[in-house]
């Protein structure tokens, strides 16, 4: 028998009474995001953790090292100094800025992001997940907008245990942190993070490597930070920082948060997502 | 036949110049038990995931529940189970997290069907899936794909790993799917299994339909191989004579031949003679598709 004569009436099957209808969209997020978070709970205890012990020593060797900090001030070239931002270093906060918050944990937060995000979207499809979860009524647009919740809330934990431990030993040690100075560069590493989130939301809509995406976005981190310092250190190079997030980045502890900066990387990191969710959207999942 | 469940019209996928599956047009009737069969490579996991919306077909359409593949891709998930050919999920949580999950997605209350499908198949619940072995990952793979009791059951390669109790207790489910008025879609290498669970079955290879087919009419098509070792040597031409018997070879009191139809005619002759050995095997899925081409099946 020839498959062609088997072929059925082309007519819609009509629902059944009762056929189930896909769930709301919420309810598949906020399903997703519970799933993910719970995925995500040992962050706080390892990158959290980690960055908070290393906050912690700088918070708690100040005391020891406050009085030399001037004259190894004054020994540090100029072009140094500006290359990562260190103006002065006359307190507990602008120290464990300049020793953490210019470099280590913007740089750990953005890998986090971008681990975050392509482990639950490339990842995923690499280890076969996604058809599974994608023969649910689960949207592909749902899948990649709940991995980049899931990331920023997690980075949100991770960023609260280095705060939260990094105040603690200064205190202890009696430094006389501030809270508030110290959280604002802590919140400062947030947007900048989830700038990069996009860039991996967005590659993940293209590429269907996991090492690829996680490859290209870490590495746009370091490029983006080279091309800061560069722009830094030359003058004729200066307009280049442009294109670079640590250009708005900057420092929330030496200059105050810049929340329009903040905002601007945030909707950059959104925008990025969803032109990567509609990318994946488009494409096959091998 | 009522209004297709599964609808694909000269549905096409192509991976650059690899080939995929092509002008592939087959239709699936309300609550049938359709076996899709081909060899490893032949296109039916292609298929599949083409049905599913993994895969965005290069050209033709396919319709399940009379929706559209790709646009109506949440509606129609809402409605039907999928096991994967290589089942997989988070390996640090339980099957039981895992369907919790799953429910939570598919808006089910409760997970007491799961439980007692789990239970059927012997699926442990308990224990992370990245310490289940395939056959048991498989389990849970197939309590996930029937426990919210979906209009239409999408089944790859679904007794790969499991043991033979556990593959005569799936076929016992699938019959209680058909029962239960629901459609089923499988996809299997086995002849045997397919002819066992299913109404019709579809042949694909290299990514072509090959033919669609009545279980039973597929029986009488397919030939089985007879082996007989007689006490003493036999005229061949006597059982070349035999209804359905072809392509006889006799050597000494040794005779091989092909039975296709009926093998009652078959066992009354060869009850005629003294018979020391009989062997009768059926046809392996290349041989049944050699019968095709040599019938004229192929498109």
């Amino acid at each position: 028998m020839s498959a062609t004569t088997t072929r059925a009436p082309r007519t819609p099957a009509a629902p059944p009474v009762g056929a189930p209808a896909p769930p709301p969209t919420r309810r598949s997020l906020l399903a997703l995001l519970r799933r993910g978070l719970r995925d995500q709970a040992r962050a706080p205890l390892t990158w959290g953790a980690g960055l908070g012990a290393l906050g912690a020593l700088m918070a708690a060797i100040w005391p020891s090292i406050e009085g030399s900090m001037e004259e190894l001030m004054r020994s540090y070239p100029e072009s140094l100094k500006q290359a990562f931002g260190i103006q002065r270093l006359d307190s507990v906060e602008r120290y464990v800025d300049a020793e953490m918050l210019s470099l280590i944990v913007p740089f750990a937060a953005a890998f986090f992001v971008v681990r975050c995000v392509t482990r639950a979207t490339v990842g995923a499809e690499d280890r076969g997940h996604l058809d599974t979860l994608l023969s649910l009524p689960v949207s592909r647009r749902v899948v990649v907008g709940a991995a980049y919740g899931v990331a920023g809330a997690a980075l949100a934990t991770v960023l609260a245990v280095f705060w939260g431990m990094t105040w603690v030993a200064g205190t202890i040690a009696g430094t006389g942190i501030s809270a508030t100075t110290l959280g604002a560069g802590a919140l400062n590493v947030w947007p900048l993070a989830m700038a990069f989130g996009g860039l991996a939301a967005l590659l993940a809509g293209v590429l269907h490597r996991p090492a690829a995406v996680t490859g290209l976005a870490s590495g746009a981190v370091v490029a983006m930070y080279v091309i800061d310092l560069l722009g830094k250190l030359s003058d004729p190079l200066r307009p280049i920082r442009a294109v670079s997030a640590f250009r708005y980045y900057g420092s929330a502890i030496q200059d105050g948060f810049d929340v329009s900066h903040a905002v601007a990387l945030t909707l950059v990191g959104v925008a990025l997502t969803v032109v990567g969710a509609l990318l994946f959207e488009r494409r096959d999942v091998l | 036949m009522g209004a297709a469940i599964i609808e694909t019209d000269r549905l096409t996928k192509r991976y650059g110049t690899a080939r995929g599956i092509d002008d592939l047009s087959l239709a699936v009737a309300p609550g049938e038990v359709f076996g899709f069969l081909g060899p490893n490579g032949a296109g039916k996991t292609t298929t599949i995931r083409t049905l599913l919306d993994l895969l965005h077909p290069t050209s033709g359409s396919a319709c399940l529940f009379g929706l559209d593949s790709r646009r109506d891709s949440r509606a129609i998930h809402a409605r039907l189970g999928n096991l994967p050919g290589e089942f997989s999920y988070d390996d640090r949580l339980t099957g039981r997290d895992a369907l919790r999950f799953f429910a939570a997605l598919r808006g089910v209350p409760d997970l007491r069907r799961a439980e007692a499908l789990a239970d059927r198949f012997q699926a442990d619940l308990s224990r992370r899936m990245g310490e289940l072995s395939r056959g048991n990952r498989q389990k849970v793979g197939l309590v996930q794909a029937l426990f919210h009791e979906p209009e239409l059951v999408i089944l790859d390669e679904p007794t790969a790993g499991l043991d033979p109790l556990m593959q005569e207790e799936f076929l016992a489910v699938v019959a209680e799917e058909r029962e239960r008025g629901a459609t089923v879609f499988l996809s299997s290498h086995d002849l045997d299994e397919v002819q066992r669970a299913c109404d019709r079955v579809a042949i694909i290879r290299d990514g072509r339909l090959i033919a669609v087919e009545d279980v039973a009419s597929m029986r009488e098509r397919a030939h089985r191989d007879v082996a007989v070792r007689f006490g003493r040597a036999v005229d061949p031409h006597e059982l070349a004579a035999v209804p359905g018997v072809v392509d006889v070879r006799a050597d000494g009191d040794r005779v091989r031949f092909h039975v296709a139809g009926e093998l009652d005619p078959v066992v009354k002759a060869l009850a005629r003679h003294d018979v020391r050995d009989l062997e009768v095997t059926r046809p392996t899925l290349e041989e049944l598709f050699l019968t095709y081409y040599r019938d004229g099946g192929a498109r």
